[in-house]
C-alpha cells in the first residue's frame, strides 16, 4: 500500500526504454502525472511490482516529452490529463483528444465515425435521474451504439491545484471533497501517501480503525449499486429493498463514526474513531442483520428469470481488454481478473488472508459486475464482524518508524477499485498532490464496452460499473 | 420475490411514517452543479423506504419543463453554469428554485475560484435554503415541504 523511497530519474531519451524495462521485470501501472515546473514539467510514472512501488521521472524539455500509451494503454486519459492542465505535448500519442479541456471546436474531442446513417445522440451533461453531471456522445445506427465519445469533467474544481502550497495536513480534506462516496478511500490514500513522506507507520489500532471504516463504506456503496441495478432493468422491489439496506448501513455509519458519509474520519498521523464495546457490539449485530438480509434479498434476484435476462451476456467487458485498459476493482474482478489492492495485506490495514472476491462466473459482463459486488457484501461483512467483535482499543496513531519518502504514495481499493494518491512536498508543504481514483482507471472500459450494444441498455451497463464522476473530475 | 414483497411490507409498517398533512404536490429536477455527489445520495435516499418522499406528494421529473422546483447541488462550476442556467429557462411558472447543502449556499466551498462561476445564489433566485454537508434526507423532505406554500395561489374562477 505505501512504501516508495526514491525517485528514479530517466533521461529525456531513454523515457520509453525505462519504462519498457520497468515493465518487462514486472512492473504494473499504478498512475502517470506532471508536476508543473515553469518551462520544462515532470511527468511521473508510478509502477508497483511484488517488491513495492517505484517512481520513474522525467523532464519534458520545453513541454514535449514520448508518449507511453503504447506501452502502457492504461495511461491514456493520464496522459490526456497531464497534456490538457499542465501543457506537456506527448510525442506520438495521437490524436490527442481533449479530455479535461473542454474546446469549442468539435473535433477536438469528438471521434469522426461515418457512414450510412450514422448520426449523433447527445446526452447531458444533465441527466434524466438524480445523477451527476456529465455529457456523452453516442454515435449510433438505429439502436445500435458504434462508439461513445465521453465529455466528463463538468465539475471540475481543480482540488489538485487547490492543494498545492497548503500545510501537508490539509491534503486529506481536499481529498475527500473530491467525492462522498468514496470519501474514506480517498483520504485514506492521501493520509497514507503523506504518512510515508514523513516515515509514519500507522499502530494496530489505527490500521483496525481505518479498516472498519474502508469495510463500512463498501458496504454501503456496494447496496447502492444492487438497488441501482434494479432500477435499471425496472425491478423495484428490488431497488427499494436494497436502498432501504442502504440506509441501515448508512445509520450505522453514523452510529460507529459519527457521519453518514463516514466524513472527516481520516486525518494524517492517527485516527479519531473510538468505539466501545457496547457499540460495537450493537453495530456487529445490525451489520449481520443487513448482511443477511442482502444475501436473501440477493437469492431472490438470482431467482428471478425476467431479471437475469437482462443482465446476462450485456456489456462484457473480456479480461484481455480489462487488463489492456487496467479495469481496476469489482469491474476488474468480474472479468476474471484477480487483483484487489486490499490483498497481500497491505502493510497501513488489516486484511489477513484476504482474497480478491470470485463471483461465481466472471464473464465480464453486467451479471457478473452484479454477483461481485453480492459476493463482496458477505466479505466485507466477515471483515467487519471480526473486527466489531474485537474493536480497537482507541483511536490509533502513526507512529515514526520508517524513512522518510520523496513521493508518498498510497493506495487503497476504494468500492469502485484501487484508488492511487501521490503527494510531493517542499518546506512542509504540498508541492503536488495527484489523486488517480478507481473511477478515473475504469471509466474508458465503459466507452469501450458499450460499442456494439443497443442504447436501451446503456444505461443498465452504466449502472453495472457505477462510476463516480466528482473523483474524476475533482 | 413473495419474500421480498413481505419484508418490504413489514420494513413500511416497521417505519411508520406519519400521514401525509396538507395535501399538496411539488415536481422536484435537479441539476449537479460540481457536487462531491454526496447530496445526491441523500436526495435519492429521501426516495426510498425510510423517508418516501412520494407519499408526501414530491417527485422527481424528469425535465424541467415538467418541474415546479429546481434542485441545485454543489457550488456552480463555469461548466455548468450554461447548463443549469438553460434548465431554469426551460422550467414553467410559477418556479422555486433550492439550494440543496452547503456548496450550493456557497458555504466552505473548497474549489479553485477561477473554475466556479458562484454560488447559485449569484445566478439565480433562491427560494429554499437546505444547509448542511450533506443535509439528511429527512431535513430536504422537511424544506421542501415547508416550501409547498410558496406555489399556492388562490384559483380563480374561470379555471374552477
Ligand atoms: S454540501 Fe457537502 S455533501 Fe453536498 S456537495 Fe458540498 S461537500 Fe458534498
Amino acid at each position: 500500500m505505501t512504501g516508495q523511497i526514491a525517485i528514479e530519474d530517466v533521461e529525456p531519451g531513454d523515457w520509453r526504454s525505462a519504462v519498457g524495462a520497468a515493465i518487462q521485470a514486472g512492473g504494473q501501472f499504478d498512475c502517470l502525472y506532471a508536476v508543473p515546473a515553469g518551462h520544462d514539467p515532470v511527468v511521473r510514472l508510478v509502477m508497483r511490482d511484488g517488491v513495492g512501488v517505484r517512481v520513474l521521472s522525467t523532464v519534458a524539455v520545453a513541454s514535449r516529452t514520448d508518449s507511453i500509451v503504447d506501452l502502457l494503454p492504461a495511461a491514456e486519459w493520464d496522459e490526456r490529463e497531464a497534456h490538457d492542465v499542465h501543457r506537456v505535448h506527448f510525442d506520438g500519442h495521437e490524436p490527442m483528444r481533449a479530455l479535461v479541456g473542454h474546446p469549442a471546436d468539435r473535433d477536438a474531442w469528438i471521434t469522426p465515425v461515418e457512414g450510412p446513417d450514422v448520426h449523433e445522440v447527445a446526452v447531458g451533461p444533465i441527466h434524466a435521474g438524480v445523477i451527476e453531471s456529465g455529457h456523452f456522445r453516442f454515435h449510433v445506427v438505429g439502436e445500435r451504439i458504434l462508439h461513445l465519445d465521453l465529455r466528463l469533467f463538468y465539475k471540475h474544481r481543480d482540488l489538485e491545484g487547490v492543494a498545492a502550497g497548503l500545510d501537508l495536513a490539509r491534503g486529506v480534506a481536499v481529498a475527500q471533497r473530491s467525492c462522498a462516496p468514496c470519501a474514506v478511500a480517498n483520504s485514506l490514500a492521501c493520509a497514507t501517501a503523506i504518512e510515508s513522506l514523513m516515515g509514519l507507520e500507522p499502530d494496530e489500532d489505527l490500521r483496525r480503525g481505518r479498516t472498519i471504516l474502508l469495510e463500512l463504506e463498501r458496504l454501503y456503496n456496494h447496496l447502492h449499486d444492487l438497488s441501482a441495478l434494479c432500477s435499471g432493468v425496472g425491478f423495484d422491489p428490488g431497488a427499494m429493498t436494497f436502498a432501504a439496506l442502504k440506509e441501515r448501513a448508512q445509520r450505522l455509519n453514523l452510529r460507529v463514526a459519527g457521519h453518514r458519509f463516514l466524513f472527516d474520519t481520516i486525518r494524517t498521523g492517527g485516527g479519531t474513531t473510538v468505539l466501545d464495546q457496547a457499540t460495537a457490539h450493537e453495530a456487529g449485530g445490525e451489520l449481520a442483520s443487513i448482511v443477511r438480509e442482502a444475501g436473501e434479498a440477493w437469492r431472490t434476484l438470482t431467482f428471478m428469470e425476467s431479471v437475469q435476462d437482462r443482465l446476462g451476456g450485456i456489456g462484457i467487458l473480456d479480461r484481455d481488454q480489462a487488463l489492456r485498459r487496467g479495469a481496476v476493482g469489482p469491474t476488474a474482478r468480474a472479468s476474471g481478473i484477480r487483483t484487489d489492492a486490499r490483498a497481500g495485506s497491505p502493510a497501513g490495514l488489516w486484511y489477513p488472508g484476504l482474497e480478491p472476491a470470485r463471483p461465481d462466473r466472471p464473464a465480464g459482463d453486467v451479471a457478473a459486475r452484479a454477483g461481485v459486488r453480492a459476493v463482496e457484501i458477505e466479505q466485507t461483512g466477515a471483515i467487519l464482524g471480526e473486527l466489531l467483535a474485537r474493536p480497537p482499543c482507541g483511536p490509533g496513531l502513526a507512529v515514526a518508524g520508517r524513512r522518510q519518502a520523496a513521493v508518498g504514495v498510497g493506495r487503497t481499493e476504494s468500492p469502485r477499485g484501487a484508488t492511487v494518491c501521490c503527494v510531493e512536498a517542499a518546506g512542509g508543504r504540498i508541492a503536488r498532490l495527484h489523486l488517480r481514483t478507481a473511477s478515473f482507471a475504469n471509466w474508458p472500459a465503459v466507452a469501450d464496452v458499450v460499442a456494439g450494444a443497443i442504447m436501451p441498455d446503456f444505461p443498465l451497463i452504466n449502472k453495472s460499473f457505477e462510476l463516480c464522476y466528482a473523483c474524476v473530475d475533482r | 420475490m413473495y419474500v421480498m414483497y413481505k419484508r418490504l411490507q413489514q420494513l413500511r409498517r416497521g417505519i411508520a411514517l406519519p400521514a401525509p398533512g396538507v395535501p399538496g404536490s411539488l415536481a422536484l429536477r435537479h441539476v449537479d452543479c460540481g457536487s462531491c455527489n454526496g447530496c445526491e445520495h441523500e436526495l435519492a435516499n429521501a426516495a426510498a423506504p425510510h423517508y418516501d418522499f412520494g407519499r408526501y406528494g414530491l417527485s422527481m421529473v424528469a425535465s424541467p419543463r415538467h418541474a415546479d422546483v429546481l434542485l441545485i447541488t454543489g457550488t456552480v462550476t463555469r461548466r455548468m453554469a450554461g447548463p443549469l442556467l438553460a434548465a431554469y429557462e426551460a422550467m414553467p411558472e410559477p418556479r422555486l428554485v433550492a439550494a440543496l447543502g452547503n456548496c450550493a449556499l456557497g458555504v466552505d466551498v473548497i474549489a479553485n475560484p477561477d473554475e466556479l462561476a458562484g454560488p447559485a445564489e449569484d445566478l439565480l433566485p433562491v427560494d429554499i435554503r437546505i444547509p448542511g454537508c450533506p443535509p439528511s434526507p429527512s431535513e430536504i423532505v422537511e424544506a421542501l415541504l415547508d416550501a409547498m406554500p410558496l406555489l399556492r395561489r388562490p384559483i380563480r374562477k374561470d379555471e374552477a
